[in-house]
C-alpha cells in the first residue's frame, strides 16, 4: 500500500530536502511505495488528507489529530539517524 | 590558452558554470558520475526556476507597487524578493565558488583554536555569508575584499551560534544544537538590546502577553498562498486596479508564494551530497559533548509562539514598510517566513509577545532601512546572476540578508558612502553584540556554579 508522508520545515527548501532524501532512500530500501509531500510547516494542513506520517525538522507543538509526527532533526544533524529510521519504519509498517 | 578557457567558462553564465563546478566538486568527493551529473543539473534548474518566478514577481507586483506608490505619494516601489530570491542569486555569484570551502575552513580553524563550539554542518546557509562577500565584491571590485567579507561574516555567525546556545537549548529544547547563521541569529542581538531596555522601565517590564494558539484561530488565513492572495488583492485595490486586474494580480501573487520554495529546492538537491560529505567529515573530527552542531533556523519556526509571532508580523511588516520614512522596499518574498526575523527574539523574550512585537518592529524597521540602502547592490547581484535583465530598469531589494546590519557594515567599511548611517548602525549593532556577549558570559558562569 502506498504511504503518504509530509516532510516540512520552515521554508520548504533546506532542511526538509535533507530529511526527504533520507526518507526516500529508506522507503526504497524497504520497498515501501511512497507519496512524499515537501512543504512549509504552515502549509501542512493543505496536504493533510490521508497522511500516514508527518516529519518536521523543527520541533512542533501543534498536532494533527492522531497522525504520528516524528522530529526529523537527526536527518539534518546526522546524530541519531538510525534510531529515527527504525521509528519511521515501525510507524509505516505498523 | 588557459585564461581563454576560463573566460569562456565564466561567460557561460551561472546557470551553466555552477553546475559544472558542482559536478567536478562531486567527483572529487568520489560520487558516482551519474549522481554528480544529477547534482549539477539540479543546481542549473534552480537558477532557471528562480529567474522565472522573480520575473513573474517583478512583472506582476512591480507595476502594482509603482502604481500604488504614485497614487498615495509613498515610496514603496521596489519589491522584496526575500531569501528565496536572494539565496540563488548569491549562489550564482563568483564569490560562491570559493565561499563554501572558506566558510568551512574558518569554522575548522576556530574549532581548533577553541574559539567556538559550533560545528557548522549546514552548507545551505553559507549563502548568508556569501551574500556579504558578493556585495562587498560588487561594491569594491576586489575579489580579495569579497573573500574577507565572507570570513568576517562567518566568524560573527559562528560566535552568534555560541552566544545563543542558551536559547536554543533552554527555550527551544534543542540540546547540542546551535543556530549560528541566517536571519534569526543576526537579528537576535537587537532583541537582546530591547529586552535589556524594557527590563529597566518600571511597569512596562511587568507586561506579559502569552501567545494564544493563533495558528488554529487563523487556520487557512495564515498559509502562504492565502497571504499571497490577500496581498495581491490589497495591492490591486491600493494601486487603483479594476476588479479583473486585481483578481489576476492576486492569483499571480499567490502563485509566487507557492512556487518560490519549489523552484529553488533543486539548488538544495544539488547541494545535498556536498552537505552530507561535509557533515560526515566534520562530525568524525569534531563530535561529542563539547560541540554544538550548527543548523538552519528553520528548526525554530515550529514553536507555537514563533508561529503566532509570524502571523502578527505579516501585516505588521507591511504597515511598518508604509510608515517608515524613506523606505522603498515592499515586503513580499520574506513574508511567508517572516518568523526567521523574530525567532531568536521569541526565545530571548521568553515567549513574551509584548516584547516580541516591540523588538520585532525595531528589527523590521532597521532591516527595511538597510535593504533600501542596498537596493542598487542587490539589483546588480540579480543582474549578474541573470535573474533579471539589465536593460529594463527593474530594481529589486531583499529584506533577508539585503537588510542585514552585518552586510551593511561590511560594505560601508570597505566602500564608505554613508558615514552617518555607518556610524549609527555600527555603534548600535556593536553595542547589541556586546550585550549579547555579556549575556552569554553570565549564562556560562551560572552554568559552571
Amino acid at each position: 500500500m502506498k504511504k503518504k508522508i509530509i516532510v516540512a520545515c520552515g521554508g520548504a527548501v533546506a532542511t526538509s530536502t535533507l530529511a526527504a532524501e533520507e526518507i526516500k532512500e529508506l522507503c526504497q530500501e524497504n520497498s515501501i511505495d511512497l507519496d512524499l509531500v515537501q512543504c512549509r510547516i504552515n502549509e501542512i494542513n493543505t496536504f493533510i488528507d490521508d497522511v500516514d506520517l508527518i516529519c518536521t525538522t523543527a520541533r512542533m507543538d501543534q498536532t494533527f489529530g492522531n497522525i504520528p509526527i516524528v522530529h526529523g532533526m537527526p536527518f539534518v544533524s546526522g546524530v541519531g539517524i538510525e534510531q529515527l529510521k527504525d521509528k519511521i519504519l515501525s510507524i509505516l509498517k505498523g | 590558452m588557459f585564461t581563454e578557457i576560463m573566460q569562456y567558462i565564466l561567460d557561460l553564465g551561472p546557470s551553466v558554470m555552477l553546475p559544472i563546478v558542482i559536478i567536478l566538486f562531486s567527483l572529487v568527493l568520489r560520487m558516482k558520475i551519474g549522481d554528480a551529473l544529477k547534482a549539477g543539473i539540479h543546481i542549473g534548474i534552480g537558477f532557471v526556476g528562480i529567474g522565472l518566478v522573480v520575473g513573474l514577481l517583478t512583472s506582476s507586483v512591480g507595476p502594482a507597487a509603482q502604481a500604488m506608490a504614485e497614487r498615495f505619494d509613498i515610496s514603496l516601489k521596489v519589491v522584496d524578493v526575500g531569501w528565496p530570491g536572494a539565496a540563488p542569486m548569491t549562489w550564482a555569484s563568483q564569490i560562491a565558488l570559493v565561499a563554501i570551502p572558506i566558510a568551512i575552513a574558518v569554522n575548522i580553524l576556530m574549532l581548533v583554536l577553541r574559539l567556538t563550539r559550533v560545528v557548522n554542518v549546514d552548507i545551505w546557509n553559507i549563502w548568508h555569508m556569501t551574500f556579504t562577500g558578493a556585495l562587498v565584491y560588487i561594491a569594491t571590485d576586489s575579489y580579495y575584499l569579497g573573500i574577507v567579507g565572507v570570513i568576517v561574516h562567518a566568524v560573527i555567525a559562528y560566535k552568534l551560534g555560541d552566544w545563543f546556545a542558551k536559547d536554543t537549548k533552554e527555550f527551544f529544547e534543542l540540546d547540542g544544537i546551535a543556530v549560528p547563521h541566517g536571519t534569526s541569529a543576526y537579528c537576535g542581538p537587537i532583541a537582546v538590546f530591547v529586552d535589556a531596555v524594557i527590563e529597566k522601565i518600571p511597569g512596562v517590564n511587568k507586561i506579559n502577553f502569552n501567545a494564544v494558539d493563533m495558528q488554529k484561530k487563523f487556520g487557512a488565513f495564515g498559509e502562504p498562498v492565502t497571504v499571497g492572495l490577500f496581498m495581491g488583492i490589497l495591492l490591486g485595490l491600493l494601486a487603483g486596479y479594476g476588479v479583473k486586474e486585481t483578481l489576476q494580480l492576486a492569483i499571480q501573487t499567490a502563485a509566487v508564494m507557492l512556487l518560490m520554495p519549489r523552484v529553488i529546492k533543486p539548488i538544495m538537491d544539488g547541494l545535498t551530497p556536498i552537505s552530507k560529505q561535509a557533515r560526515k567529515h566534520l562530525q568524525s573530527k569534531f563530535g561529542g559533548q563539547d560541540f554544538l552542531i550548527g543548523l538552519d533556523p528553520a528548526l525554530l519556526l515550529g514553536h507555537s509562539t514563533v508561529v503566532s509571532a509570524s502571523l502578527i508580523f505579516i501585516p505588521l511588516s507591511i504597515f511598518i514598510a508604509i510608515i517608515l520614512p524613506g523606505n522603498e522596499v515592499l515586503p513580499f518574498g520574506d513574508l511567508a517566513t517572516i518568523g526567521f526575523f523574530v525567532a531568536m527574539g521569541v526565545a530571548i523574550h521568553q515567549g513574551n509577545l509584548f516584547r516580541i512585537v516591540i523588538s520585532g518592529a525595531i528589527i523590521i524597521a532597521i532591516t527595511l532601512w538597510i535593504a533600501t540602502q542596498m537596493i542598487p547592490l542587490t539589483t546588480q547581484l540579480a543582474v549578474d546572476a541573470g535573474t533579471i535583465a539589465a536593460d529594463n530598469n527593474i530594481l529589486v531589494g531583499a529584506m533577508d540578508q539585503g537588510g542585514s546590519p552585518i552586510t551593511y557594515l561590511m560594505v560601508q567599511l570597505v566602500n564608505l558612502k554613508q558615514p552617518i548611517g555607518f556610524v549609527l548602525i555600527g555603534l548600535f549593532y556593536l553595542f547589541c553584540l556586546f550585550l549579547t556577549w555579556k549575556r552569554a558570559r553570565r549564562y556560562q558562569l551560572s552554568v559552571k556554579e
